[in-house]
């Protein structure tokens, strides 16, 4: 027990200056592994592990390297580094966009490892967007939002960015956080249909579209909604384009109010800051008392564009109302579709749903995706069916046999931003076609084609009769005429005179050398026609001669022998 | 060995009718895109036209190549998707160029609003077609996780490209002072730009 106990002090005793010689004498002090970069907006942080055994006084420095640098260069703010990070944001780098190299080593004294190179990166691809600030504002029914954008003033990281962050923004009623709300906003929006007097809280992210990225949730924020304000704000606001005029209208339930409306550039959303001064008067809209003007088309330039209205009763103004975006290309009109149906069987009918025929107006239909509701209905109910659909076919399956059902569709921009619609097409109606249609129609078909054979063979019959009659009446003349001509070549007087019965008999007499001539000469008729067709069809006439006439001569000599 | 060519064979087809499938899905939604972003970068290209008479031969010594990543499209088979970002990309960063207060002395308000009003118009189309697209592409976008996770990242390098691209001309109009000329030379530099992309709203139509 005791020379164990010795031997251990005995190990310690030597243990501890075998390592302190390690630690300082430096032939093997480790380098620093797992060299890793992380980018929160603009600040830029190295992290590395250190070897286990380590010891004090041991420092870590490191170097960078981007194209154009023919040496490393000393990293600010990451020399002689006691810990296993670093913040060298203060490299100050003009362009985030290149490559750029960095190696740590560990120090001490005079001593140091060697370098351990991190993975080279790209910083704008490893930045991530970090946590907002936010400031808010309350309405009665509205929340005004301003966030920072990520970054400080002067970011290089987003200095590009600027203008296509958008925020995702999570908003809940602070009673009852299971109300989650989620929508997408600029840097300076407002967040609508609140209840008044009420606690809400909410978070919000940065997000960019290309190259995807979503940053971290800024913390939450609560803010108190105001109480009810005594003249409320003008809703639902709407504008159309009619006849060279767009008409701006709105609801409002008090009378003797005046109202006002301002319009201002969509693309201001875009960019950061306060944009409050650059909303215009829309001409024809300051302190009308109707809910509704009409504003001439040149007031807007061409483009999208928010619309605000706002409601006052003496001195009191109310906020202004919920914004309307709305797009010039609104003042083009769609026109209604063509329709026509087609009762396809007994219980279903086919709606093919036609281009709209070229007026000289501008047509949108052609420039823009439309999609197309088609109402149906039975001719005598007002149940009606409503489609939306996509394609320009439509059938209606499980209809009635032989009822009236009508159709009617409108086109409309399939786009959500600014909502555009067709009137009506004219109504077309049409019948389905009687109940079990296929066999009856068989049926009568069979019935039909049964029948008109019947009818044929009759009708021939009859014809080949009164033909019989014509050119071949019966050989058998009257009984009054048969008593007097009773003997057989009298009979036959009508059809073949007695005359050419005797030439028949000549003929037959000298039989022999007829029958030789008559056989020659249509041989001779048949190599003259030959030759004349060879002749006509051109070139390969010639071989067709010969063998023609080769072929006739043999028959020739077939035929004689 | 002899396998390998039979199994590439054998998979070309599936992948072929992949593709096709996939673009068209792709076209599906934003199939009249192109004919809004032909029109407006159009548009856009005469307003740049029309915000200056003539470019000023005093200005000429100081032109420089910003050497637009003409390649990033140029691919033999370029996705109707990678077109449609790479199109984003430019549109934003023409945008943000063209919001710059610093040249008011410049050009005409008036030109410079229907610009900054062109683009947003520009913008606004592309991000409406591409935030449909996310929607229906929550299974592609899975896909390409897997990928980037099995080893091979695939950054956006195009996009890449575009960013450096642009931001060469930042640090020209910032190295420049905002000169008259620096403004006069990054107009021309941004109306080639469009032109080039201009042409490829037709490769959008034909997918």
């Amino acid at each position: 027990m005791l020379a164990l106990l010795g031997a251990t002090t005995l190990m310690l005793v030597a243990g501890a200056p075998w390592v302190l010689p390690a630690a300082s004498g430096g032939t093997n002090l480790k380098s620093p592994e797992n060299g890793r970069v992380c980018i929160i907006d603009d600040n830029f942080i190295l992290q590395w592990n250190s070897s286990r055994e380590s010891v004090r006084n041991v420092t870590f420095s490191a170097e960078y390297k981007i194209p154009g640098m023919e040496n490393w260069k000393k990293l600010p703010g990451c020399q002689h580094i006691t810990s296993t990070e670093c913040n060298f944001s203060s490299v100050k780098l003009k362009n985030v966009y290149e490559k750029i190299e960095l190696r740590i080593r560990a120090e001490k004294g005079n001593n140091t490892s060697q370098w351990h190179e991190v993975k080279p990166f790209i910083p704008f691809q490893e930045a991530q967007i970090g946590p907002l600030d936010v400031h808010l504002e309350a309405e009665d029914k509205a929340i005004i939002i301003n966030i920072s954008p990520p970054g400080t003033k002067d970011s290089v990281m987003w200095a590009m960015d600027h203008s296509s962050f958008i925020y995702s923004l999570v908003i809940w009623k602070n009673s009852s956080s299971l109300e989650e709300r989620t929508e997408t906003v600029y840097s300076r929006d407002k967040i609508y249909k609140l209840s008044p007097e009420t606690t809400y809280c909410l978070k919000v992210k940065a997000e960019l579209r290309s190259p995807r990225r979503v940053g971290f949730y800024s913390p939450v924020y609560c803010i108190n909604t105001t109480e009810k304000h005594k003249v409320p704000s003008p809703e639902n606001i709407q504008i159309d384009a009619e006849n060279q005029v767009y008409v701006l209208k709105w609801d409002y339930a008090h009378e003797n109010t005046t109202f006002r409306a301002q319009w201002s550039h969509e693309f201001l959303k875009r960019i950061p800051g306060s944009h409050s001064d650059k909303w215009k008067q829309i001409p024809n809209c300051e302190d009308v008392e109707t809910t509704h003007c009409v504003i001439p088309q040149n007031a807007f330039p061409e483009g999208i564009h928010r619309i605000r209205v706002q409601a006052s009763v003496g001195n009191n103004t109310s906020f202004w109302s919920e914004e309307k975006i709305f797009n010039t290309e609104m003042k083009t009109i769609i026109f209604p579709p063509v329709i026509s149906m087609k009762s396809v069987n007994d219980d279903s009918l086919h709606v093919s749903i036609g281009a709209p025929k070229e007026s000289e107006n501008k047509s949108v239909n052609q420039l823009y995706p439309l999609i197309y509701e088609v109402i149906f209905w039975e001719n005598t109910s007002n149940a009606e069916r409503k489609v939306v659909e996509k394609r320009t076919d439509v059938t209606f399956p499980n209809l009635k046999p032989l009822t009236v059902y009508c159709v009617k569709a409108k086109a409309l921009t399939e786009n959500g931003k600014w909502n555009k619609s067709s009137v009506f097409s004219a109504t077309v109606c049409e019948k389905t076609k009687p109940g079990n249609t296929s066999k009856t129609w068989l049926i009568a078909g069979i019935c039909t084609a049964l029948f008109s054979i019947i009818v044929i063979i009759y009708v021939v019959k009859v014809l080949l009769r009164c033909i019989n009659y014509v050119f071949f009446p019966s050989s058998k003349p009257p009984s009054t005429v048969d008593e007097y001509f009773s003997e057989q070549p009298v009979r036959n007087l009508l059809l073949s005179t007695s005359e050419e019965q005797t030439e028949r008999c000549s003929i037959i007499e000298n039989a022999n050398t007829i029958t030789v001539i008559e056989e020659t000469n249509p041989i001779e008729d048949h190599k003259k026609y030959n030759s004349q067709t060879s002749q006509d069809s051109g070139n390969y006439s010639n071989e067709d001669e010969n063998s023609g006439s080769k072929i006739s001569e043999e028959l020739l000599e077939q035929e004689t022998v | 060995m002899s396998a390998e060519p039979d199994v590439i064979r054998k998979c070309m087809w599936p992948v072929c009718l992949m593709g096709l499938f996939v673009t068209s899905v792709l076209s599906l939604d934003c199939n009249l895109l192109n004919v809004h972003l032909r029109r407006v970068t159009w548009q856009n290209l005469s307003l740049l036209r029309r915000m200056s008479k003539s470019f000023p031969i005093e200005c000429l010594r100081e032109s420089k190549a910003f050497e637009l990543p003409q390649e990033i499209l140029s691919h033999t088979q370029p996705l109707t998707r990678d077109i449609k970002e790479a199109f984003y990309e430019m549109s934003r960063q023409a945008f943000h160029i063209f919001i710059q207060d610093t040249f008011k002395s410049t050009w005409e308000e008036k030109h410079l609003r229907q610009v900054q009003i062109g683009l947003d118009q520009q913008l606004q189309y592309l991000e409406q077609c591409l935030e449909e697209e996310e929607e229906n592409e929550d299974m592609r976008e899975v896909a390409e996780d897997e990928r980037t996770q099995s080893g091979t990242p695939v950054p956006q390098l195009s996009n890449l490209e575009l960013r450096r691209y642009f931001n060469r001309i930042d640090r020209f109009l910032k190295d420049k002072k905002y000169s008259h000329c620096a403004w006069e030379i990054v107009r021309v530099e941004i109306r080639r730009c469009f032109y080039f992309f201009h042409k490829f709203t037709a490769l959008l139509r034909r997918k």
